[in-house]
């Protein structure tokens, strides 16, 4: 596919975020913008498509198995020329391509997303695909924290680490919160990157909001020596860029009125991430 | 029927590198030959079938053919919602092995039965439902499923019931197969798996001009076979090693209600657990499923329909 030029700025991508929400009269709004930075990084510096084929054979694999982010990836795609700008302006509309939650019928999702905990092991599949056949490509998994209370993580992750893959990267959007609260006052994760150590991946934690420091984390661990596969823990800001939607999940199921979306718009726009 | 599912997926993986085998550490003895002369095509993903299933769905995105064994109360009943959405949404090409179905674990109870693995997996669109009744069945339905590169459920039941048929049969998907010649206008039997064999023996013995035919493929399944086989019939037995709520019986019962209704007995498991232990004759024989039981309702539904 030809793509003009892409614009991965983290405010244009949630302008996109907005429009889109406000169109669709969407929810879902505070899980994409914890992601926000996670994507620019990966789809700018990382993912590799070649031809900018979402299908290409050798692609590398991005899974968004917390598909409630999903309006920060077609964002993404957009930019890429993979989605098209009447998908966004016709949200939600009767008949209309893009869903709520991430549709892998879609080129460039790899998953059905929205029931939580599927993502991570159709990943550590292509992972292991991937190291059968003896490729370069990458598999990146990124999960919520609260999608990481679902068992078949932790069942990927001992595959994961048994396998040594090493081409495998999950990214945990560790935003602090799911649904219906805190995430330590649902199911306390405690120290989420050494529960991931203890499965036996590599992991760091980042600033998840710092795109300089998530492109060195996964520069760093593609140039470990380590066999082990990786985990980044990013630490994000649910609702982040609009100051009255961060650290606030009534913006996990709120939508926008025109006053709120003009609010959010100018904070957006007013704020140099 | 273990022998030619053994000899079966060494077959389709040393002639397809891309054909690899998931198994949530079950099987013991059945993979000695595959892991012997396949070894790299071997993955034991442990006890984590949910992850497995995860798996092969990305191993299928990314060019393999995976077959995913495991006991059917596991593969698919504990992973219905992997194979809906990981596979099935998206026609991977995964042959789902259930192993064990009915009771054949009939000492180890409820845990290890697995009677409604048919009426929830049927409902997934997009995912076929095979269900053979010997070693022939079994390798026309592999090869069928292989060759169809669609998501398939294959059921396998009780594997020692013996033949019925001479050889791999010249199988269609959706086909029904004539296990026993009959009259038209008498007694149609339709049976899947372990109850084919059963079905055989009571019309050989008692109902010598009833025809009898084993349906491998529960989904799809040929309407207009089964509604020229429902209008040409006095009565139709349907018998299944399953629920009646789902099962065979019930893709009977829809299609004929349809285009061709008859009157129907669907002869199954009548919506109850295993209350007790005991081998797998005794278990047929407390769900009414043993060859006298069988008997003994086709006689009272055949006086009940004759008037």
């Amino acid at each position: 596919m030809n793509a003009s030029t892409p614009n991965f700025s983290a405010k244009a991508l949630r302008k996109t975020v907005l429009d889109m929400a406000y169109a669709g009269s969407a929810v879902h709004i505070g899980c994409a913008f914890s992601i926000i930075e996670l994507l620019v990084v990966l789809y700018r510096n990382h993912l590799h498509y070649p031809g900018n084929d979402p299908l290409a054979a050798n692609r590398d694999y991005f899974v968004l198995s917390k598909g409630h982010g999903v309006m920060a990836q077609y964002a993404c795609m957009r930019e890429l020329g993979w989605l098209h700008n009447e998908a966004f302006t016709g949200y939600f509309s009767d008949g209309s391509l893009l869903k709520g939650l991430s549709d892998s019928r879609i080129p460039g999702m790899e998953v059905t997303s929205g029931s939580l905990g599927h993502g991570f092991s159709v990943g550590v599949g292509m992972a292991m695909g991937a190291k059968l056949r003896s490729t370069e490509q990458k598999t990146y998994v990124l999960v919520g924290d609260g999608e990481i209370n679902e068992g078949p993580i932790w069942e990927g992750a001992l595959f994961a680490a048994q396998h040594r893959l090493k081409n495998f990267m999950v990214i945990v959007d560790e935003n602090g919160f799911q649904a219906m609260g805190k995430t330590q006052e649902v199911l306390n994760l405690g120290n989420i990157q050494s529960k991931f150590e203890s499965f036996g991946f590599e992991a760091v934690t980042i600033d998840g909001h710092d795109e300089i420091a998530i492109d060195n984390a996964i520069t760093q661990f593609w140039a470990s020596n380590s066999t082990a596969p990786k985990a980044l823990i990013a630490k994000t800001v649910k609702g982040k860029g609009v100051p009255f939607m961060e650290h606030n999940n009534i913006w996990h199921y709120t939508r926008l009125d025109q006053h709120t979306y003009m609010q959010a718009l100018e904070a957006v726009a007013g704020n140099a991430l | 029927m273990r022998d030619a599912f053994s000899d079966t997926i060494v077959r389709l993986a040393k002639a397809d590198p891309n054909v690899l085998l998931l198994t949530g550490d079950h099987g013991y003895a059945l993979f000695d030959d595959f892991r012997k002369e396949c070894s790299s095509q071997y993955i034991n993903a442990g006890i984590a079938e949910q992850n497995m299933v995860g798996m092969a769905a990305g191993m299928a995105r990314a060019g393999f053919r995976p077959i995913v064994y495991g006991l059917s109360a596991f593969v698919p009943m504990r992973v219905v919602e992997q194979i809906k959405l990981d596979i099935a949404h998206d026609q991977l090409p995964v042959m789902l092995i259930g192993d064990g179905a009915g009771f054949v674990y009939s000492y180890l109870g409820t845990s290890h039965q697995s009677t409604e693995d048919i009426a929830c997996t049927r409902a997934i669109p997009n995912l076929s439902v095979y269900s053979p009744a010997d070693r022939f069945e079994l390798i026309a339905c592999m090869d069928l499923a292989y060759k169809s590169k669609v998501p398939v459920y294959l059921r396998m039941g009780k594997s020692d019931r013996g033949d019925v048929h001479m050889g791999v049969p010249q199988a269609k998907v959706g086909r029904l197969l004539e296990v026993k010649p009959g009259q038209c206008g008498d007694i149609a039997f339709i049976a899947t798996g372990s109850l084919v064999h059963t079905a055989m023996n009571i019309a050989a013995d008692l109902y010598s001009d009833a025809v009898v035919w084993s349906a491998p493929f529960i989904k799809p399944i040929d309407h207009q076979q089964v509604t020229t086989i429902c209008a040409q019939s006095r009565v139709v037995v349907v018998l299944e090693e399953h629920s009646v709520l789902g099962g065979l019986g019930s893709v009977i019962t829809e299609i004929a209600c349809e285009l061709a209704p008859v009157q129907i007995l669907r002869v199954g498991v009548q919506d109850r657990f295993s209350e007790h232990c005991g081998g797998y004759e005794y278990l047929l024989k407390e769900h009414g499923l043993d060859r006298l039981a069988i008997e003994q309702r086709v006689h009272d539904f055949l006086k009940k329909t004759a008037h």
